[in-house]
């Protein structure tokens, strides 16, 4: 039943096939075998979710759905405030994020139906790329023992990757979406910014942060958009601007759509099997009816300064009061980044600031007077050993973090929807990733194309040996 | 300070100073109407036409 997608589940639900009560005990016996070695889950509320199910049983058979999600277990990043449930965003403190409403992105969900199995560890405050966490566990990669899942929304990515939920939420300031998503072999949405609200969700970099879907099918990204997507007057850069259908939308066909692969940039010091994977996507978008070109992109490396000026100084004003009181409790390379953001002149803030609006402008306008969409890598190679890219010393951490995230990065800059779906896989089977990034609020093309890519994919539905 | 603590504290001079460094040769010719809410209406005036 694990094996179902998040589609396929909610369908067998509403058709009353498979009961969500059985649905929840099948991801519960799931998590309780395999996340000892995953460490995904940071809380799972076993009793709320049964409880949860059997009413949501009970509401279907007294004639009554709530919405798409009904009875559908899903699993909520631990810096997503889920009334009841603690959110530790990673640090040894249980409860270091509390607001006072539920995260919207998880009301809507459970408005939706869906049943919440609990919190997935995360890199500590989402500060990093691989994964690992010195209070909850390092999320081990359910593909490969001893590898990076991606960060920061690791427990995200194993958790779907491994079948012990249905769909996820994670959050994305330089990639922990994506990240995870590419090195789990899973997809993962990054919406244009303002799109999802960020309410009840711990914040890490106001500028740059962005919450989104990860799931194993693109269908499945596009139904948790569609939910979670819209304004919110408790997020004021939430955007007014109308969701529209991208569901409905994903079985369009592709033809006339023009592709870029950029020639700068984001090929240089990738993997011979990342870049083989990306160019055969393109390829086979290309036999289904889109032109692909080379295009060159305006330097990402600048937005990529701006981007660290904006997210230490951000993180830094956020975090104080632990990075200052109590540093003792956070990790070396953690501790390192947000000390960078103290010295970090308010001239140079404002100055990155306008810099970025300047730059997200010129790159809509040029590149998107070419395109539709951009295919590249989202990770440089397949996920590295753990023990690798964690040994010391911390500066060097902090520049393996770096060029880990040096694909993903420029697109939280510019704001821009990205959607990352499994490209291929290493000779070793560890998952490669391909991100399509489209226009400002045109996520249903960067969906549409994802899924056809998706239904073309000869690697499509495989799944983890655990 | 220890050895540690000042190899620390040269990083982060020098991690500061390379940020502040790229920052400036970037905005030196910022004019005057730029600001940073100029991003929200680049991704609004980017969207597909409704």
């Amino acid at each position: 039943m694990t094996d179902l997608t998040l589609a396929e589940l909610a369908a067998a639900i509403a058709a009353r096939k498979i009961s969500s009560a059985e649905a929840t005990e099948a991801c519960l016996a799931r998590i309780a075998r395999h996340d000892g070695r995953l460490h995904a889950f940071i809380t799972v509320d076993a009793a709320g979710a049964r409880a949860r199910a059997r009413a949501l049983d009970a509401e279907l058979a007294a004639g009554r759905r709530r919405g798409p999600l009904h009875g559908v277990p899903l699993a909520y990043k631990d810096l997503c405030h889920v009334r009841g449930l603690p959110s530790s965003c990673g640090t040894r403190t249980a409860e270091y994020f509390t607001s006072e409403i539920e995260c919207t992105a998880v009301a809507r969900l459970s408005a939706a139906g869906a049943v919440t199995l609990g919190k997935l560890n995360m890199t500590e405050l989402a500060l990093g790329p691989f994964g690992d966490n010195p209070h909850h566990g390092d999320v081990d990669n359910p593909w490969k023992a001893g590898h990076v899942s991606g960060g920061s929304s690791s427990g995200s990515g194993a958790a779907v990757a491994a079948g012990l939920v249905f769909g996820a939420l994670g959050s994305d300031t330089g990639g922990s979406i994506r990240l995870p998503a590419a090195c789990c072999g899973i997809v993962g949405l990054k919406p244009t910014y303002g799109r999802v609200s960020r309410a009840g969700a711990m914040p890490l970099s106001w500028s740059l942060d962005h919450l989104g879907p990860m799931t194993r099918a693109v269908r499945d990204a596009a139904l948790m958009l569609e939910l979670i997507a819209g304004h919110d007057p408790h997020d004021a850069t939430s955007s007014h601007r109308a969701v529209g259908a991208p569901l409905a939308g994903l079985e369009q066909p592709i033809r006339g759509l023009r592709l870029a692969l950029p020639e700068n940039y984001y090929f240089d010091g990738v993997t011979p099997d990342v870049r083989a994977a990306v160019e055969q996507a393109a390829r086979t978008l290309g036999s289904l009816g889109a032109s692909v070109r080379p295009l060159r992109l305006p330097d990402p490396a600048a937005m990529i300064d701006v981007c660290n000026i904006l997210a230490r100084a951000e993180s830094s004003a956020i975090h104080a009061r632990v990075a200052r009181d109590r540093p003792h409790e956070l990790g070396a390379a953690v501790r390192s980044r947000l000390e960078v953001g103290f010295h970090i002149s308010a001239h140079d803030y404002l100055q990155a600031a306008r810099l970025r609006a300047r730059l997200a402008r010129a790159f809509v306008r040029e590149v998107f007077a070419e395109v539709d969409a951009i295919l590249a890598p989202t990770i440089p190679e397949p996920a590295p050993a753990l023990a690798a890219v964690t040994a010391p010393p911390v500066e060097e951490i902090v520049r393996r973090m770096g060029r880990f995230s040096r694909l993903t990065r420029p697109f939280n800059g510019l704001g821009l929807p990205v959607l990352t779906v499994p490209a291929g896989f290493a000779a070793d089977g560890r998952p490669l990733g391909l991100s399509i990034a489209g226009r400002p609020f045109d996520e249903a093309t960067v969906l549409r194309l994802g899924h056809a890519w998706e239904q073309a994919f000869d690697g499509r539905g495989r799944r983890p040996a655990l | 300070m220890s050895d540690s603590a000042r190899t620390a504290d040269r990083q982060r001079q020098a991690d500061v100073a390379a940020l502040a460094g790229a920052i400036e040769r970037l905005a030196g010719d910022l004019a005057l109407g730029e600001e940073p809410a100029n991003f929200a209406v680049a991704l609004e005036d980017g969207a597909p036409r409704d």
